[in-house]
């Protein structure tokens, strides 16, 4: 009886999922909204600046959403991995973004496009196998370790670029790729959706897709089924990574310059657009292509309050209390259901 | 001065015994350790630092006020995130208001909301509270950007700030005994008050301290309320001490208030952990700032060297090197089991 007044009240994010029951859903707008409000309110809030915000609908500003989009979208369609395996988040993308446009651009100065590839490659496996260790191995918190990765690495990346600006030569491939549309859409956008399709199968179709979905349901169990889960998280942190470089690289193409304060909010922008999505930060429970229409929604979001003339510090504010909002339905709804 | 719930084992009265059941309840070991390195190596490198202890103390201080704000909430096995942004928006709100006193009493009560909104969230709505947190870490700090209109505001008495800068006893400034305050508050908090004692039992089991008639959400609350008020706190000495509030303040101690926290022994997980652990983490990461400053290592370079220790840190957690051991001897087994068939 006591227990399960606590449970009611408190919904303990630390017990073991193994405690939920596969009852019944009970119809209630809550759970259905938690589940499916992001259709809804992506639709409501596109219309909302097609008709109320001056200068949105128009194929320059598309554009420029999708511009922008594109690396946030390539950030969180991996990091969904990370946050579905129940680790909450890699805070460390923001190194790993700065760490591959800089590399990107640097090497391939030196020495041509693949190598400068290659080694952003090498760069992106060391975070993901340093930070999936310590998670996976070490049962460490992610939040802590990606955390002070965060901080390893930019310092890092500082320390050997000197915090300088890298350019690449003006009419080379970066800059014409970074350029190049096919209609409204640019390039990047493409990336995006090819990446999207990727990873949405690997999350679907493959033994560790369904691995990563099973770990963050319930860990023993597939600890117990003969898994070694500390390869799993590895492997989550490293798609992680990867796709964070792949964002690197995008955006080193933009501008055709790379900075070590590239990645700057992705971190946050990349949750909010998960979490929005309807991917549960309880794990287990998730999509790539959610994620995709959570990155519109937050893209076009942003993109309103840049049109309406609203400041820095307001964005974060709405983007901050996004996510709290998004993890509280999730949180209720799934009380609910619970009851 | 160490609390865990745990009965010890049935006690084993020989003096060598005493010795080592303290020792075991003790969870301050690799706090200790690292002291010891940092000030072996900064005797043998870098001997500037004990004669500049008045830097190192003010450092120390900084560190440490926001780290045992931390440590009451991570006692729970709750974490937060939102520290940093709080000390900067608590001086933000100080500096704008143009009584030196009214702003102080602002500042201290907006620290008691956002630790009251963080509680809300974990305690009521049930979200895990690094998420929470997270979300109010920045929607706080661009709190702080559009009440500051993205600059840094000036401290209108400037005086206030010039007299607290001075030191009152010797070296003392005032910010140390802020600090040495805070530390004995939150001690004697946890150690002798009963309401700071069943921290201790909600961090270690929940479901078993609910049953136990401990009233659990209060006592969240009570915890992030004192992480919101300390951090405050650490902002408005921040902003008297350079008589500006800058909207970007704090970034650098979040990283080293963690790191403080959880190499003196505090575990994650809640339950067992200590103040004076945290006060030993604080001084081993604010000696070392002091000693790189000192030794002309940039900002970058410190960063790494903090954030090593904070991954050490979490990785050497006693709970980690056994979850560590278990797969290792899993590996292994695998392996005898293979080569045998």
């Amino acid at each position: 009886m006591a227990k399960e007044t606590l449970t009611e009240q408190m919904a303990l994010g630390d017990l073991p999922p193994a405690d939920e029951k596969p009852q019944p859903k009970k119809a209630s707008w809550l759970v259905w909204a938690a589940e499916n409000g992001i259709f809804v309110f992506t639709a409501l809030l596109v219309l909302f600046a097609v008709f109320f915000v001056d200068g949105f609908a128009s194929l320059i500003n598309i554009a420029d959403v999708l511009h922008r989009a594109a690396p946030l979208g390539i950030v969180a369609v991996g990091m969904t991995f990370v946050v579905i395996s129940g680790n909450y988040l890699d805070l460390s993308v923001v190194a790993q973004i700065a760490t591959s446009a800089v590399i990107f651009i640097a090497v391939s100065n030196e020495y041509g496009i693949p190598l400068a590839m290659l080694v952003a490659l090498g760069a992106a496996l060391l975070y993901g196998i340093v930070n999936g260790v310590a998670v996976g191995y070490f049962k460490a918190n992610a939040v802590i370790v990606t955390l002070s990765t965060t901080y390893i690495g930019l310092g890092l990346l500082r320390f050997f670029s000197g915090g300088s600006i890298f350019f690449g030569p003006p009419d080379g491939p970066i800059a014409t790729f970074g350029t190049s549309k096919i209609g409204p859409v640019p390039y990047s956008a493409i990336v995006l959706v090819i990446m999207a399709i990727l990873l949405q199968i690997l999350l679907t179709r493959t033994n560790f897709g369904f691995l990563i979905r099973s770990f963050g349901v319930n860990e023993k169990a597939t600890r117990l089924g003969g898994t070694n889960t500390g390869l799993v998280i590895i492997g989550a942190f490293i798609v992680t990574a990867v796709a964070a470089m792949i964002a690197g690289f995008v955006m080193a193409t933009f501008s055709n310059t790379a900075v070590s304060n590239d990645g700057l909010g992705y971190e946050f922008r990349a949750l909010a657009a998960i979490i929005v999505g309807g991917t549960s930060v309880f794990g287990g429970r998730g999509s790539v292509l959610r994620t995709l229409l959570g990155v519109i929604f937050v893209s076009v979001l942003t993109n309103i309050l840049v049109l309406s003339g609203i400041g820095f510090g307001f964005q974060q504010v709405a983007l901050g209390i996004l996510i709290v909002l998004a993890v509280s339905v999730d949180a209720i709804a799934r009380k609910v259901s619970q009851r | 001065m160490t609390q865990t719930m745990q009965l010890g084992k049935a006690a084993d009265q020989s003096f060598l015994g005493r010795v080592r059941s303290t020792l075991a309840r003790r969870t301050e070991g690799r706090g200790v350790a690292l002291l010891a390195v940092i000030l072996i190596g900064v005797a043998l490198f870098e001997p500037l630092v004990f004669t500049a202890y008045q830097v190192s103390l003010g450092r120390i201080a900084l560190i440490g006020i926001v780290a045992l704000g931390l440590t009451a909430v991570i006692l729970m096995g709750e974490l937060d995130l939102s520290v940093a942004s709080t000390l900067a928006l608590s001086g933000v709100v100080m500096a704008l208001i143009p009584d030196i006193w009214l702003g102080i009493l602002a500042a201290l009560a907006t620290g008691l909301i956002v630790g009251a909104i963080n509680a809300f969230f974990v305690a009521v709505i049930g979200i895990n509270s690094f998420i929470a947190t997270l979300g109010s870490l920045f929607a706080l700090r661009g709190l702080a950007f559009v009440l500051s209109d993205e600059a840094p505001v000036s401290l209108v008495n400037k005086d206030a700030g010039i007299a607290f800068g001075l030191p009152l006893l010797g070296p003392i400034t005032p910010r140390i005994i802020i600090f040495i305050l805070v530390f004995i508050a939150i001690q004697m908090f946890v150690s002798r008050v009963r309401m700071g004692r069943e921290f201790f039992a909600v961090g270690g089991n929940r479901q078993a301290a609910f049953d136990a008639g401990i009233p659990v959400r209060r006592r969240i609350f009570t915890g992030f309320m004192i992480s919101g008020f300390v951090s405050a706190l650490a902002g408005v000495i921040n902003t008297l001490e350079r008589t500006t509030a800058d909207p970007t303040a704090g970034s650098t101690v979040l990283l080293a208030s963690f790191a403080a926290a959880i190499i003196g022994g505090n575990y994650l997980k809640g339950g067992r952990g200590s103040i004076v652990g945290t006060l030993i983490g604080a001084a081993s990461l604010g000696v070392l700032q002091v000693a790189l400053t000192l030794s002309g290592v940039q900002v970058p370079v410190q960063q790494i060297f903090i954030g090593a220790i904070l991954l050490i840190a979490v990785t050497t957690d006693p709970n980690s090197l056994r979850a560590v051991v278990g797969s290792l001897r899993q590996v292994t087994r695998g392996r005898a089991k293979a080569s045998s068939a």
